[in-house]
């Protein structure tokens, strides 16, 4: 860090775990949005102290000149409205939030299969597939397949890319990715997380991220 | 007020669609009083037929639904956080914006933590309400309780959970704790900088006139 000159100092701070989880999306939408930005990671030995630091005890958190913001979506959000990736009118900045919150929906169920998948906490993973993965797949996806339909512009909200387009396609990106073929009945979805990764600022964090 | 305000020059046509209860939807209605928007507050029956018809017209199958000249917005914070915008309730600068819906999202996660009790309190499922106030109800609180007592602390006990006037957060946690004091009476009792918030909120002169006259609601 002695290294870094004032003047290229970043104004964005994000501090999260060396890994991708909640704190990638926040990490993609600075990216998108042509932000430098300091990736902090957080060990597991620092944390609890930066635990009691941290406004709501929680990761990840974003810090504006010495202020902080907690909570992932609220943080992309937050950038995202400052730089055109929220959505063109006020209209289309809710439905972005609510297909946000759909998706938070959506992965309150799944997680209890998925985290299973990434190696998180105990359990039979072939029953929590069929109680919670398939169900909530098949409860979520038709929904996102026909909002892409209806829009019509291969974005999920709009005719530009969002921060809730970066969600969604980091999420079901994983997915494909940790359980092969399991949206395979869902070509739209694997399509749109093929276009938004490919968008050339997101493109570079992929190859570039550590994790 | 805040950063955005009436986002076009002609006041639109609301209408929002809810179960007749307070829950996730009310922090909307107090909204529209708040700020003396004329909107249609269209109720359904929570144990009644008419919803297992409208379920499919609605965007995700849940309610709130918010229609804003006919176009459906669904999600109750989304929902709220829109119309927050469009009347001044959402923040007085993008930060303060962030850090309202950061304490939205928190809400959300503690609401989905504590669901087990909240449901069999409002009668929606059968249980033992006393075992689940211990076992979810209560740890769950005090998670989220402990947190909001010291945002309000730091933000400077002022009735206030963010900034300096009232915002949806304020409005959400308020009716909220209306709905745990019906559960337990004194369940947030060791919370009394945020009781302050409730009661600043509950006593803004603007909502007066409709906290006098809304139906007494369990939850």
């Amino acid at each position: 860090f002695s290294a870094i000159s004032q003047s290229t100092m970043p104004a964005y701070k994000l501090y999260y775990f060396s890994i991708r989880g909640l704190g990638e999306v926040p990490r993609q939408i600075l990216a998108l949005a042509d932000v430098k930005f300091e990736n902090v990671g957080i060990t597991k030995e620092q944390w609890p102290e930066f635990k009691s630091k941290t406004p709501f005890g929680q990761m990840p958190v974003l810090e504006v000149d010495g202020k902080q913001i907690p909570q992932s979506f609220a943080i992309a959000r937050y950038v995202a409205s400052q730089h055109g990736l929220a959505g063109k009118t006020p209209f289309e900045a809710a439905w972005v939030d609510a297909l946000a919150d759909q998706y938070k929906d959506f992965n309150n169920d799944f997680k209890k299969f998925f985290y299973l998948v990434l190696g998180f906490g105990e359990g039979d993973l072939e029953a929590a597939k069929l109680e919670h993965g398939i169900p909530a797949r098949d409860k979520f996806f038709p929904l996102v397949v026909k909002q892409l339909k209806s829009n019509g512009t291969g974005f999920l909200v709009g005719d530009s890319v969002t921060w809730v387009d970066v969600l969604y396609a980091e999420g079901s990106s994983r997915v494909a990715h940790e359980v092969p073929g399991f949206l395979d009945d869902y070509p739209e979805v694997l399509e749109h997380a093929k276009k938004i990764h490919a968008i050339p600022q997101i493109k570079k964090w992929i190859e570039a991220r550590p994790v | 007020e805040g950063p955005f305000r009436h986002s076009s020059s002609v006041m639109p046509a609301y209408k929002l669609v809810y179960f007749d209860v307070r829950g996730l939807g009310e922090v909307s209605r107090l909204l529209f009083h708040a700020s003396k928007t004329p909107f249609e507050d269209y109720e359904v029956a929570l144990n009644g037929d008419e919803w297992t018809t409208l379920k499919q017209k609605t965007p995700f199958g849940k309610m709130p639904v918010l229609y804003v000249d006919g176009k459906p917005l669904a999600q109750s914070f989304a929902i709220a956080r829109y119309l927050a915008r469009e009347f001044g309730f959402a923040g007085n600068s993008p930060f303060e914006c962030a850090l309202v819906d950061a304490l939205g999202d928190q809400f959300k996660d503690y609401w989905v933590e504590m669901f087990p009790f909240f449901a069999v309190g409002a009668g929606l499922k059968e249980g033992d309400q006393k075992a689940l106030q211990k076992e979810v109800g209560e740890p769950a609180r005090d998670t989220f309780f402990t947190m909001l007592e010291r945002v309000a602390k730091e933000n400077g006990s002022n009735g206030h959970l963010v900034g300096d006037s009232l915002t949806w957060i304020d409005l959400a946690i308020a009716d909220h704790i209306i709905t745990l004091q019906n559960f337990s009476a004194g369940f947030v009792d060791a919370f009394p900088t945020v009781l302050a918030v409730r009661e600043k909120a509950m006593n803004d002169p603007r909502l007066k006139e409709y906290l006098d006259s809304r139906p007494v609601r369990h939850f």
